[in-house]
């Protein structure tokens, strides 16, 4: 047997191995898109999901706002996992959390005044938001800072997916705007259209998290 | 090293890097973040007195624009006369003036109110007749997200406009938040005098009646004055002026 055949199957093997998108980093950060999304697997994070998705703006900003949050919440508790004393860890971990958030919370004061007016609490609230502190204790603690950051980037688009859909829904239908611009032509309202006041209250949402619940589960059977 | 000790150290540390990255964020970003607050103050001026339209997005200069363009204010004694410059009152209130073809179509007085949670900041708006209110503003508060919260939005404010101060016979009587709805709750002839409550914020609008109560009686020999038709005269060519700091 020539050298060349030994290293041949092997090298096959690495490159398969290569595929992006069976490393475990790319798994870090698509799991959480789909398979394990946040909200709809976990039904973590639903209070806000209520709260902000009445317009597409206020559910994107909210979305970047907890992405950056967990992202880098998961990344510095990471690094730090080695040297957090055990018996504090939860503690340690809340402020790392609350800082970002505050950090957060400034920044869009300063550069979005606008929208964190809309947002009011929820960014604030994005401390005691379960995903946080969940990927937190179970992902940042167990793995490597890179691996976590992807891994909060992750989750941070999974519950962002949520948001931004649900918020789709519920400006079209009940304001009959995306992004604030009329999208239902006067046409429409001339015909008797009427936007449905009901998409704007809570519940509406409640009620579109629980069909996209259906709608992902009976995709992911297959 | 104890354990014990570790952590403690370990805590310290945490504290220390946390305290020091938000106050370099609170202090590096308090510049922008006071424009703004003062950009949006200016907003709810001109959206008291239908200036600006909710809907619409304005750019820094549109705002800046339209509020040197209308706004002046001016100050005024316990009697409601204006105090000239460089004269000085034993009490001095701040008003702001809407301007419209060189006559003052509304005069604007700051509100400054309790909450349940606490103060309630905003702007009243009445036209020149000293009766009539123009617009209701909130720019700041800390009421309960949908319930007492709800009185920065657009459905409760829009209520106030044409509401008056004065009872039927002209006498002052104020003007308050109701229990509910005002066809429901509130006797025919006081209708003028009442706008709709929001329910789940009763004290919300019980504290909130009694500030404006408050402010107008304070500011109620400026209104006499326009009540009477002694219309106040702004000396001519002045200058704008920029929103004051809250208290």
């Amino acid at each position: 047997m020539r050298l060349h055949d030994l290293f041949i199957p092997n090298v096959r093997k690495r490159v398969q191995k290569m595929k992006i998108t069976h490393t475990r980093h790319f798994k870090a950060f698509s799991e959480p898109l789909i398979k394990s999304n946040p909200v709809f697997i976990q039904m973590l994070g639903i209070c806000s999901a209520l709260a902000v998705t009445v317009q597409l703006k206020t559910a994107i900003v909210m979305a970047l706002s907890l992405t950056f949050v967990l992202a880098f919440s998961n990344l510095i508790i990471s690094m730090l996992r080695k040297v957090i004393p055990r018996n504090i860890r939860m503690l340690v971990e809340l402020s790392v959390i609350a800082t970002l958030v505050i950090i957060a919370d400034e920044v869009l004061r300063a550069f979005l005044y606008d929208i964190s007016k809309q947002l009011s609490v929820f960014v604030g609230l994005i401390i005691t938001n379960c995903i946080v502190m969940g990927r937190a204790e179970t992902f940042a603690l167990g793995n490597s800072p890179g691996l976590s950051f992807l891994d909060g980037l992750g989750n941070g688009a999974g519950y962002g997916s949520v948001l931004v859909a649900v918020a789709f829904i519920r400006e079209l239908l009940g304001s009959g705007k995306l992004f604030g611009f009329n999208v239902i032509p006067h046409s429409f309202y001339n015909a008797g259209y009427e936007n449905m006041g009901f998409m704007l209250l809570a519940p509406a949402a409640f009620i579109i998290i629980g069909l996209l619940v259906w709608l992902q589960k009976s995709i992911a059977k297959e | 090293m104890s354990d014990q000790l570790r952590s403690f150290l370990f805590a310290a540390a945490t504290c220390l890097v946390c305290t020091i990255s938000l106050t370099a964020a609170s202090t590096g970003l308090k510049e922008f973040q006071q424009k703004n607050v003062a950009m949006d103050r200016q907003k709810n001026i001109l959206k008291s007195v239908g200036l600006i339209d909710e809907n619409t997005g304005y750019t820094h200069e549109e705002i800046n624009k339209l509020y040197a363009d209308n706004i002046k204010c001016m100050w005024v004694d316990s009697k409601g006369s204006i105090i000239k410059k460089g004269q000085k009152a034993e009490k001095e209130l701040h008003v702001y003036i809407y301007m419209k073809n060189d006559r003052i179509e509304s005069y604007i007085l700051p509100i400054d109110s309790r909450g349940l949670w606490g103060r309630i900041l905003g702007y009243l708006a009445l036209k020149n007749d000293g009766s009539t209110i123009a617009g209701f503003t909130v720019y700041k508060h800390s009421e309960t997200p949908g319930l007492g919260g709800e009185i920065e939005k657009r459905w409760f404010q829009k209520n106030f406009e044409g509401k008056k101060i004065v009872s039927r016979t002209g006498n002052f009587l104020s003007l308050s938040i109701a229990k509910g709805g005002v066809e429901d709750t509130v006797p025919e002839d006081m209708r003028g005098n009442y706008v709709d409550g929001i329910s789940g914020a009763t004290l919300t609008g019980k504290y909130l009646s009694s500030g404006l109560k408050d402010i107008l009686l304070e500011y109620e020999p400026v209104s006499l004055k326009f009540r009477t038709k002694k219309l106040l005269r702004l000396t001519p060519g002045q200058k704008s002026c920029p929103v004051r700091k809250e208290k």
